[in-house]
């Protein structure tokens, strides 16, 4: 069954961090997340991952009367905002959630498991 | 670079359609990634299932709390994406604009893929 992880985080408090704590945040978490890595090599090598650039940053497209508008920032403004993802092949929703609270943001936001539809 | 556009709906409209629009709807889902991977701008692309059947995991004081539902209850849900290879942020609008959501009341969100610059370098 495949699956997205969608990992929902709170962009701002990162942001208030000074450098040196944000560097210091980063290695604390890394054997977190050298720790899902070995998991996520055991149950599907072929695990797809993708980090997202600030929310802040996020377009917004629509198409108006056959007008293309664009706005700035992310579409819903929701304290947690996506900040990654990743696409998965796992024999069921058990071992999903048991990587998914494997992933350091777990800790401090939210992982939201999505099947994905097959056609 | 990469470009991860997020495509927002609302379920309910696209619950409301009658069959005809919705085949002709997701006929335009296809035509996307179809016209993007001919154009080699298309990395991948995925429908998710609806948000009732979403599981949401967080970790507190240790212990995972599972909940069933999305993060977040909002009316208009994440449906799915694309991920496209583009030059520029411009040619990622190109792309969303052509995405039925964008003309039917939804919206496109277009993220950049962030480059671990340390790692890109290796």
């Amino acid at each position: 069954m495949k699956y997205a992880l969608l990992v929902y985080s709170d962009q701002s408090s990162w942001e208030r961090l000074s450098e040196e704590e944000a560097v210091s945040a980063r290695e604390e978490s890394m054997p977190r997340w050298i720790a899902l890595f070995d998991e996520f090599g055991k149950a599907d090598p072929n695990v797809q991952g993708r980090e997202l650039s600030a929310a802040r940053d996020a377009k917004v497209v629509r198409v108006v009367d056959g007008e293309t508008i664009v706005t700035d920032g992310p579409f819903a403004e929701t304290k947690e905002q996506l900040g990654g993802l990743f696409v998965t092949d796992l024999p069921d929703l058990d071992e999903a959630i048991r990587i998914a609270a494997l992933v350091p943001a777990a800790a401090y936001g939210t992982l939201e498991i999505r099947p994905l539809t097959v056609r | 670079m990469e470009f991860l556009a997020l495509v927002y709906g609302d379920p309910d409209s696209w619950e409301s359609l009658s069959d005809d629009e919705r085949s002709e709807a997701y006929e335009g889902y296809v035509a996307v990634s179809r016209d993007a991977q001919a154009a080699g701008a298309l990395v991948d692309a995925n429908e998710l299932e609806s948000t009732a059947a979403a599981t949401s995991v967080r970790v507190r004081n240790g212990d995972a709390l599972v909940t069933d539902g999305p993060y977040a209850e909002v009316k208009e849900s994440l449906g799915g994406y694309y991920l496209f290879s583009c030059d520029t942020i411009e040619d990622a609008i190109g792309w969303a604009a052509k995405i039925p959501a964008a003309w039917t009341g939804g919206a496109i969100e277009i993220r950049l893929v962030h480059v671990d610059e340390a790692e890109a370098a290796a």
